[in-house]
């Protein structure tokens, strides 16, 4: 039942700007310097910048890589690729490796080639960017079947650094933080139009049956909830934010968007440069602290989550409020009965969870979304390896920003693919948008009839409305 | 048992050994400070689990072979990682008792580490020959690789002969002079190559439990 407390609250939102939309992002209108390939100049900036990547995890895990190749059969890469012996993790992340003994091994001063140091060179270089950018979705499923607890996508992430300050960074994949940094959000949605794409949804959610005095709150000072969107619902998905606003409001959940900033992606957690991920973190830190909101709640997004939940406060040294996210805040009004639902609306399709590594292995969401998906389904079928076990989609670390290794990509999710098909699903659930991108792409690459969708959209149509 | 040699293999076995022990823990105090120069991984959120008992969970992560997956489906290669170790931590004791506490070294006790000095001896072959003929971990191996698991199981022969003629009473031949000779080399060379792994796995473990731990992921059943 949604709380009366919260439904009475009145609604107190301010007038939303709209005659002189403000400039978000920065001020300046940056591009950043992109190479075609690696010239001397950049190696010299890789090997400049490379010390003050090497915090203790990733000096540890280049360190002590064995060689044991316990890692082969944990990445989905490794699973789908079988012949591409070179998509181990351990090789990729020697390219990187080799020109670290190069520097920093005591034996290699002596004798490289013995423990096989190598000088970073145009070649080695050229494999770094192969196998990091387009081999590894940093999705840390290796790291869970490392004996010695090699974290290897903080090793990936501080090589991406690198090379993104050397310049030789996806064009596509820096475009996207490019835009966030010029524009507030990474589709520079402007201000005007983003409040218009919102009391549009709101219209649209207000002409539902039991719907009509349901609201999506733009800057409500004091709302409970700061709800955070990804860029690609506003753009493309406006009926996802249809479905959360639905499933809040029903549950009587006092929440709020920015008409500033609210987009909790943060792609520079896949390029590697902090400062800009400091940034983007810092902006919804201070909307948070404006609207003075007690929850900062993350959208379904994978990386995004991780990035406020876990990294946010590294980053800023701390929060002075709490984190959660859609899939737990959803748990939670499940378990309070806060919500009434119709599990009848999906029976005749089978359903499976497909979790996010950012949000599971990365970020601890587990359970959460199957007390969703439970409450709302007859039929739930997991898949052989799940939660922190589960096999990345191939849609992570950026990987949907980077074309040029599509076709790779599409070939990687062949083991979830596989999985999938395991399960007999219809419907695959996740709450993640690269997730949903991409399991779309491999759900009809090899032809499995499967709809994907988030949680809010499973939750939506099985929401009982009462007065 | 014991220990009755000659002056020259005493100096072998007790001053040389010593002297090379210190300049490995030098080596070891140098690589663990500058490891801990680094910054380690912050943790400011507000945590879900408990990073300390992640910590111990992920030390101990190497007697729960079902912990990972990739030791729950290969158990036999578990097992072979488990008795290989166990005849280093039996291989690096016996080098301390017998020059030290030589009636600490009974016949029993040394054919239990004579039988895994000579395990392992088989194991480190199997894992040379995986190394040449899976693809995989070819190519991801260096020479240093190669040396390191062959000087091992060249050890482990050694160890064993050694053993046997020691149980036979034989405390100084030609077997333990090369023993303790390669011990020497060993220690000196240990900090320079891969088998100096066993220094950075706490790091690695605990780092990992740390993290994984406060998130909530690790031990949550214990939580």
């Amino acid at each position: 039942m949604p709380d009366p407390i919260e439904t009475n609250k009145p609604q107190t939102s301010e007038p939303a700007p709209s005659a002189q939309p403000e400039k978000l992002g920065t001020q300046e209108n940056r591009k950043w310097p992109i190479l075609s390939e690696f010239t001397p100049e950049a190696l010299a900036k890789m090997e400049k910048v490379l010390p003050g990547k090497l915090n203790r995890i990733v000096q540890t895990s280049l360190a002590g890589c064995i060689h044991c190749g316990m890692c082969t059969e944990a990445c989905h890469y490794t699973q789908s690729i079988p012949e591409d012996k070179t998509l181990l993790p351990a090789y990729k992340a020697d390219r990187f490796r080799k020109w670290y003994k190069y520097r920093y091994d005591w034996m290699a001063k002596v004798f490289p080639s013995f423990v096989g140091a190598k000088p970073l060179t145009k070649e080695l270089a050229d494999e770094m960017y192969d196998k990091l950018w387009g081999g590894c979705t940093m999705c840390r499923r290796c790291t869970f079947n490392c004996p010695m607890g090699v974290d290897y996508g903080m090793v990936v992430r501080a090589a991406r650094g690198i090379m993104t300050e050397a310049g030789r960074v996806p064009q596509n994949l820096q475009d996207t933080v490019d835009t966030h940094y010029n524009h507030g959000n990474n589709m520079a949605v402007p201000q005007d139009e983003f409040i218009e794409t919102i009391e549009w949804i709101e219209e649209e959610l207000q002409s539902e049956d039991g719907c009509e005095n349901f609201r999506i709150p733009v800057d409500k000072k004091g709302a409970k909830y700061f709800l955070t969107l990804n860029p690609r619902e506003p753009k493309y998905y406006p009926m996802t934010i249809q479905s959360t606003a639905k499933v809040l409001n029903a549950a009587g959940v006092d929440f709020t968007v920015s008409s500033r900033y609210w987009d909790l992606t943060n792609y520079a957690m896949f390029n590697g440069i902090d400062p800009d991920a400091k940034l983007f973190a810092k902006w919804i830190f201070e909307e948070v602290q404006r609207l003075g909101c007690e929850y900062l709640l993350s959208g379904e997004c994978g990386h995004g989550y991780r990035g406020l939940r876990w990294e946010m406060a590294n980053w800023l040294g701390g929060v002075p409020f709490k984190i959660t996210s859609a899939m737990e805040l959803f748990a939670q009004l499940v378990q309070e009965d806060r919500l009434k639902l119709d599990k009848s609306v999906h029976d005749g399709k089978v359903f499976t969870y497909h979790d996010s590594c950012n949000i599971a292995r990365s970020g601890g969401v587990m359970e959460e979304p199957r007390i969703v998906v439970k409450a709302a389904v007859n039929k739930f079928v997991e898949m052989p390896h799940n939660r922190e076990y589960s096999y990345c989609c191939g849609g992570g670390g950026g990987a949907l920003a980077m074309p040029e290794f599509a076709k790779r990509r599409i070939a990687a999710g062949k083991i979830k693919a596989d999985e999938i098909k395991a399960t007999g699903a219809t419907v695959v659930l996740q709450s993640c948008h690269n997730c949903t991108d991409q399991l779309k792409e491999i759900c009809e690459h090899y032809g499995i009839h499967a709809k994907v969708m988030n949680l809010a959209e499973l939750l939506d149509p099985a929401l009982v409305l009462t007065d | 048992m014991e220990n009755k040699v000659s002056y020259a293999l005493y100096v072998l076995q007790e001053p040389v050994q010593y002297m090379a022990l210190t300049f490995m823990a030098l080596m070891y105090a140098m690589k663990i400070y500058q490891l801990m120069k680094k910054p380690g991984p912050p943790e400011k959120a507000e945590l879900k689990g408990d990073r300390y008992a992640g910590a111990i969970h992920s030390l101990a992560n190497v007697l729960r072979p079902w912990g990972m997956e990739s030791t729950r489906s290969h158990p036999y290669f578990y097992v072979e990682f488990l008795i290989f170790h166990i005849a280093v931590a039996l291989t690096i004791g016996s080098t301390f008792f017998i020059p030290l506490t030589p009636w600490l070294m009974t016949p029993l006790v040394s054919k239990v580490i004579m039988v895994f000095m000579g395990l392992a001896f088989l194991i480190g072959l199997r894992r040379i020959y995986r190394r040449i003929t899976v693809p995989e971990i070819r190519i991801i191996s260096s020479p240093d690789d190669f040396f390191a698991i062959t000087l091992m199981t060249v050890f482990f022969a050694v160890g064993f002969v050694t053993m046997w003629l020691w149980i036979q009473g034989k405390p100084e031949t030609g077997w333990m002079w090369l023993f303790f000779l390669m011990v020497t080399f060993f220690l000196i060379y240990v900090p320079f190559s891969k088998i100096s792994h066993y220094v950075l796995y706490p790091f690695g473990r605990v780092m990992y439990g740390q993290i994984f731990g406060g998130r909530g992921i690790l031990n949550r059943n214990v939580r």
